[in-house]
Formats: structure tokens, C-alpha cells, sequence
């Protein structure tokens, strides 16, 4: 569903990403992990372009998304992706957040926006908070409201950038809650995390990352239990 | 130092004149103010456009306005530059206009692009991200979070403005500063006229100043809107 071939990414000087290869099944829960600076969120940006690839390309479902040619707004449409610091629109209240993009992109009747951004909101716990403004809500709240802001666009793949942590440690639980229950409907997930508990439990696959490059890959049990690099050994010695 | 005594019965025979010159101050004032916002919006995102024939071309629009003085710009439009685009004058109060819109739009630019760039790099990333093209995030996401950020400044302009649009005098322009070099020169007196003229000015100042505060006040801070107390309470 998701084919990286050869990726290659520098801000000038600084080479963040060495040539990295991976292919994400439909259905697959990708969790990425790796020290900070390993350039996890870099190649997860890159999926959808928000960073432009130096080298190398982007597949999804067959279409090149670093491409001049390819409309990487209807890309976009089918990506939804959830950031650290929320990024909620904070002049909208949480309702409009989530019709926002429905209405205006994809024409949707702002009657079914509504009715969709009810369902979306009660799937996240926050049924009560459709006319309340992002200031008015806790970190937990907010990252569950930019969830349902992605849901909303009806999105195919899922993209989590270490989604859970600027959050208070006991709001962790209740947005990994709403991921567990993302990843149990079939959706396509890419996580960018340090929540190992989270990698462990619901990843298909771990991918660890260091310096730029794809370290290791395997199931959680091959790279929890019995890495094979040293720096994975490294890694996981000190967080686990 | 010997002071005159003053008769303020000159003003009073001339105060259709100052009345008259109310207005056009008022006039002239609202009419660049509202076109400089308009203009200057468009320049402060010329300003950070990525394309280069936008980019300078806004650049060095804002580099000149602000670098040389409005009082030279009038002159130059007024005698020179519509005279030459449309064979004869258009008046006092077209130049007048023209002037004002074209300078303060200059400094409305510079505003309005740091305001623009004030605003979080996510929210156009999270934009972006659900799918919006760059007008459509700017429009919706962007703008409406910046227009905030830049009342205060704006406020600031309008003031100023207000002030500078004095120099329209130079063009014989029927202003409330004009009105005062009439009667000054009808008398050869000057207290009166001009004490008259700076009071005036300062009223309207001070009124202007009046509604900026409440709009200050109105969108401060918080995006939440603010409750109404008392009978007219809306409830949520």
C-alpha cells in the first residue's frame, strides 16, 4: 500500500534519512521507534510530502507521490495524519475542526459533515464536546479530537507522529485507547512512538531506526525479545 | 512672551469650513486605511511568496513607500503620476486617496506579513495534511488566526494614518488642516486656527483610539467568545 524505494533525505548539509526501502501492507499496524534524531519523523513526512524527498521515491497504492505531475492534494485526502503538538485549529470549535475538511474539499453537505463529526466524536469518547473551542480541553481531549479531524476525511492510511508525547503521562492512555480501537477496525497505520507497550501490543511490524537508516525490522517479538543489531540491543536496554 | 488675545469668534464665522474639513480628514483617512489593508494584504503575501516575480516585486513596492516620504508621494501623484496616466487632474481627493492607500498599504504589508508568519508551522502542515490546497488553508486556517495577531499594530496604523493624512494639505486639499491655514491666513492670526485644528485632531484620535481599544478587547487572547452578562445573556 505504502512502497518507499531508496529514500533519500538532507536539510542542506544534514543527511537525515540514508536510503531507506519499505513496503506497508493494507491493514498493517507499522510502529517506527528509534532515538530522537534517528529521522523517524522525517521518513513518516515524507509519506505524505510535507517534507519533499531529496532522492528516492514514494509509492502509495501504485501512484508516485514525489511526482510534479501527481496532485498531491488528492493524495493527502486519503493520509490522515495526526501530529504531537495536535495542531488543532484553535479559532474553530471542535465540531467545525472536524467539517472543516470534509465541507471544503470534498464537498460534502455540511448537514452530513455534522452528522459524521457526531459519530467521529462519540468513537473518540468526546461526544459532549462538539461546541467546545481546543483551549477549553485537556492534551488528551485535543489529540483525541485531531484523530477524529483525520477520520473525518475518510482516509485509507493513518499516519501517528509520536502522537502521545506532549501529553500529560495519565492522558497517554485514553489516546492509545482510541488507536487500539483505530488499528482493531483494519485500519492502515504508520506510528511513529516511543510507547513501546503500544509497539509491542499492536504492531504487525517494528521498524527501529537510528542515524538515518532502517536498522532493523521484524515482529515485536523478533525486535523486543531477540534483536539482532547491537544498536537495537543499545536502544531497547535503555528504554525498556 | 506676548501672547495675543484670542477671539474665538474667527473660528465660529469659519465653522462650516472646520466642519467640512472634519470630514474629508474622516473620509481620506477611512478610504487608505481600508484600501491599504486590502493592498497591503495582498503585498504581505507577496512578500512570502516563494515565486520571485512576486516576491520582489512586492519587496521593493514596500522598500520604496516606506523609504522615501508621503509627502513626496503625494506630490508625485498628484502632479505628476495621474496627470500623466490620465491627461489632467482627478483632484484633490483622488490623489489624496491614492496616496494614503498606496503608502499605508506599504506599511500594512510589513504587518500583515508578520502576522502571517507569527502563526504555528503546524496549523498549515495539519492543513495541508487533511488534503487543502495552500489558498484554501491560508483563507480558512491561516488568515483568520493572523487578522487577530495584527489588530494591535493595525490599530496603531490607523492612528497614524489619521495623523499623516494631513500632508494632503500640500495639495490644496479641503482637510481639517487646510480649513485652518484659510482662516490663518484670512486673519493673519494663528493661534486660533491651528489651536483649533490640533483639538480637532485630537478628538478624532482619541475616538479612533476608543473603537481600537474595544476591538482590542473584543478578540483578545481568547478564541473563546466572550459571555454577555446581564438580560441579553446568550446561552450555549
Amino acid at each position: 500500500m505504502i512502497k518507499i524505494q531508496g529514500l533519500h533525505k538532507s536539510f542542506g548539509e544534514l543527511e537525515v534519512l540514508n536510503g531507506i526501502d519499505y513496503e506497508v501492507k493494507e491493514k498493517e499496524i507499522i510502529c517506527v521507534i528509534g532515538p530522537s534524531g534517528s529521522g523517524k519523523s522525517t521518513f513518516l513526512r515524507c509519506i505524505n510530502m510535507l517534507e519533499d524527498v531529496t532522492s528516492g521515491d514514494v509509492f502509495i497504492d501504485g501512484v508516485k507521490v514525489n511526482d510534479a505531475k501527481t496532485d498531491i492534494n488528492a493524495i493527502r485526502k486519503e493520509v490522515g495524519m495526526v501530529f504531537q503538538q495536535f495542531n488543532l485549529f484553535p479559532h474553530m470549535r471542535v465540531l467545525e475542526n472536524i467539517t472543516i475538511a470534509p465541507i471544503k474539499i470534498k464537498n460534502m453537505n455540511p448537514k452530513e459533515a455534522q452528522t459524521l463529526a457526531h459519530q467521529l466524536l462519540k468513537k473518540v469518547g468526546l461526544g459532549d464536546k462538539a461546541n467546545s473551542y481546543p483551549e477549553q480541553l485537556s492534551g488528551g481531549q485535543m489529540q483525541r479530537v485531531a484523530i477524529a479531524r483525520a477520520l473525518a476525511m475518510q482516509p485509507k492510511i493513518m499516519l501517528f507522529d509520536e502522537p502521545t508525547s506532549a501529553l500529560d503521562p495519565e492522558m497517554v492512555n485514553e489516546v492509545l485507547d482510541v488507536m487500539k480501537q483505530l488499528a482493531n477496525e483494519g485500519m492502515t497505520m504508520v506510528v511513529v512512538t516511543h510507547e513501546m507497550g503500544f509497539a509491542k501490543e499492536m504492531g504487525d511490524r517494528v521498524l527501529f531506526m537510528d542515524q538515518g537508516l532502517l536498522v532493523e525490522e521484524g515482529t515485536p517479538e523478533q525486535i523486543f525479545n531477540s534483536p539482532q543489531h547491537e544498536r537495537t540491543q543499545a536502544f531497547l536496554s535503555k528504554v525498556l | 512672551m506676548d501672547f495675543p488675545d484670542i477671539r474665538w469668534d474667527i473660528i465660529w464665522n469659519y465653522k462650516e469650513l472646520f466642519i467640512r474639513g472634519i470630514w474629508i480628514t474622516l473620509a481620506l483617512t477611512i478610504v487608505g486605511y481600508l484600501g491599504g489593508i486590502v493592498l497591503g494584504l495582498f503585498l504581505g503575501m507577496g512578500k512570502l511568496s516563494k515565486k520571485k516575480w512576486i516576491y520582489y516585486p512586492s519587496k521593493y513596492y514596500v522598500d520604496f513607500f516606506r523609504g522615501t516620504p508621503l509627502l513626496v508621494q503625494i506630490l508625485l501623484i498628484h502632479l505628476a503620476i495621474i496627470p500623466a496616466i490620465f491627461g489632467h487632474s482627478l483632484g484633490y481627493f483622488v490623489s489624496g486617496c491614492v496616496a494614503l492607500i498606496l503608502n499605508s498599504a506599504a506599511y500594512n504589508a510589513e504587518i500583515i506579513r508578520a502576522g502571517i508568519q507569527s502563526i504555528e508551522k503546524g496549523q498549515m502542515e495539519a492543513a495541508r495534511s487533511l488534503g487543502m490546497p495552500n489558498n484554501m488553508a491560508m483563507r480558512h486556517i491561516i488568515l483568520p488566526q493572523a487578522l487577530r495577531r495584527m489588530i494591535p499594530p493595525l490599530g496603531n496604523e490607523l492612528i497614524a494614518l489619521l495623523k499623516d493624512s494631513s500632508l494632503v494639505t500640500v495639495i490644496a486639499a479641503n482637510d481639517l488642516l487646510y480649513a485652518g491655514k484659510v482662516v490663518a491666513g484670512a486673519y493673519s492670526r494663528f493661534w486660533e486656527p491651528y489651536i483649533t485644528v490640533a483639538i480637532l485632531y485630537l478628538f478624532l484620535t482619541f475616538f479612533f483610539g476608543k473603537i481600537i481599544t474595544y476591538v482590542e478587547n473584543r478578540f483578545s487572547n481568547s478564541f473563546v467568545p466572550k459571555q454577555k452578562k446581564g438580560m441579553f445573556s446568550i446561552r450555549r
